[in-house]
């Protein structure tokens, strides 16, 4: 058994793209999405398409990873092309015709505009993930969560609860993977067996693990409160996310930009 | 922010990082998302440890997490909302057995209350998360229910990866939730 020990999607590198503020990147994806559902035609998403290979180029992200995320909705894209290409109505005037099935070519242009608006929309979206860290988006979550203090939630912990989740995967990964190499050298075996098996082989493992959670669950606490944390509210932070004015002009360009070409195409 | 609270937000924390990495040790993975994993089990045991509160917080929480660092592209934003935070806050609910769980502890009794309570509430957290899948399935994911199949079997048959995690879980709670009963007691004193 192998624990993995990276997680998230985030590239490491420098871009315009990645230095800009994260409460940009949500605002843009936001106006994305917006965009995508309110254009009913190619010219609409030729533009969208354009934007997005745009906003990949400057990221310097590799396309190979750009798209990465298109793989794994694959399957729904093939399916919504079937579903709206292929007929079995005789009278239809189809481009092809295989036997009773044919393929239409209306139906065809309908299939091809929802899986070109899937696969925009899944790039864009994953620009988001691949130049901002987790810890960047949690930070702008809770900024964005925060007029909601007023009424009693806790931007400020939950932020907190998932700055340190985040944080402590990778330490949490390797803990994991330290203790399955240690059964595994007395004996164990979790790759033999069906899966009751192997959930049975996995309680050596689990057993530590979640008596250490617990454990560096109430040193963390008690390392937090000996610092004087007292809660989320009017937390400060050593480097603030401040937005200069370069992360307004692009959010209110791009965001309007966007709009525009789902109102106009 | 009492002693307890900083400690409690500390243990949700973990958990979500715990059922991180459990998350990415899959045993299956299903075409269109979804996994055969022991994923749940720390929200389950946080939840039974500390009740249904934390256990809804963390689960939600774990939502938004699961999504940041290991996305499935959603198709809607109903359906982000849905197969992400409302569908792992559903295990929170496992949360019910905590006071039996507590009370057994109390009196030594803990090797009956994982039957009695710990296993009914680790079924009804899973059942809960199940029928939000099943929903958004049904909703989102009808078209892809093979010719002649209700939508509401295909979904339910397709998310059957929950109820065979539940298994797994029930079966790792079992072993767990009793040691750390004895070596990391939920009042904060340690023994072992």
């Amino acid at each position: 058994m192998k624990v993995p020990t990276t997680f998230g999607q985030y590239v490491p590198i420098e871009s315009p793209v990645h230095s800009l503020d994260a409460k940009v990147k949500l605002g843009l994806v936001a106006a994305f999405t917006v965009a995508l559902f309110m254009v009913d035609g190619f010219p609409g998403l030729g533009a969208l398409g354009a934007a997005t290979v745009a906003a990949v180029a400057i990221s310097r992200v590799p396309w190979r990873i750009a798209v990465r995320g298109v793989k794994t909705v694959l399957v729904i894209l093939l399916f919504t092309l079937i579903v709206h290409a292929l007929r079995f109505d005789a009278a239809t005037v189809a481009l092809v015709r295989i036997g009773p099935v044919s393929i239409d070519s209306g139906g065809l242009r309908t299939g091809l505009f929802f899986v070109t608006r899937i696969v925009l929309l899944v790039v864009g979206t994953s620009l988001l993930t691949l130049t901002t860290t987790p810890v960047q988006l949690t930070d702008a979550i809770e900024r964005l969560l925060r007029p909601l203090e007023r009424f009693g939630f806790p931007a400020g912990d939950v932020a907190m609860m998932l700055t340190i989740a985040l944080r402590f995967i990778p330490t949490t990964a390797a803990e994991a993977e330290k203790i399955v190499v240690a059964q595994t050298a007395r004996g164990a075996r979790f790759r033999e067996g069906g899966l009751l098996a192997r959930a049975r082989a996995y309680v050596p493992v689990l057993v530590p693990l979640f008596v250490n959670l617990f454990r560096r669950a109430e040193d963390l606490a008690t390392a937090m409160e000996a610092r004087c944390y007292r809660g989320g509210v009017g937390r400060t932070r050593l480097h603030p996310a401040v937005m200069g004015a370069g992360d307004w002009a692009v959010l209110c360009c791009a965001s309007v930009g966007l709009i525009a070409l789902g109102v106009l195409l | 922010m009492t002693e307890s609270r900083t400690r409690i937000l500390t243990e949700i924390a973990l958990t979500i990082a715990l059922a991180a990495v459990l998350n990415a040790l899959k045993l299956w993975r299903m075409p269109q998302g979804g996994t055969i994993s022991l994923v749940m089990l720390p929200l389950f045991v946080l939840a039974v440890r500390r009740g249904p509160i934390v256990g809804l917080v963390a689960g939600a929480l774990y939502g938004v997490v699961d999504f940041l660092i290991d996305p499935y592209p959603p198709v809607h934003w109903a359906q982000y909302l849905l197969d992400y935070p409302v569908a792992y806050l559903m295990c929170g609910l496992a949360g019910i057995a905590a006071p039996a769980w507590r009370n057994a502890v109390e009196r030594g009794r803990q090797a009956r209350a994982v039957w009695t309570s710990v296993v009914p509430a680790i079924a009804l957290g899973a059942t809960a998360r199940w029928g939000v899948h099943w929903l958004s399935g049904v909703v989102f994911f009808g078209a892809y229910a093979p010719e002649g199949q209700p939508v509401w079997l295909y979904s339910l048959v397709y998310n059957s990866y929950v109820p065979l995690s539940a298994i797994l879980c029930a079966t790792a709670a079992l072993a767990v939730l009793p040691v750390l009963s004895r070596v990391v007691p939920v009042a904060g004193s340690r023994q072992g």
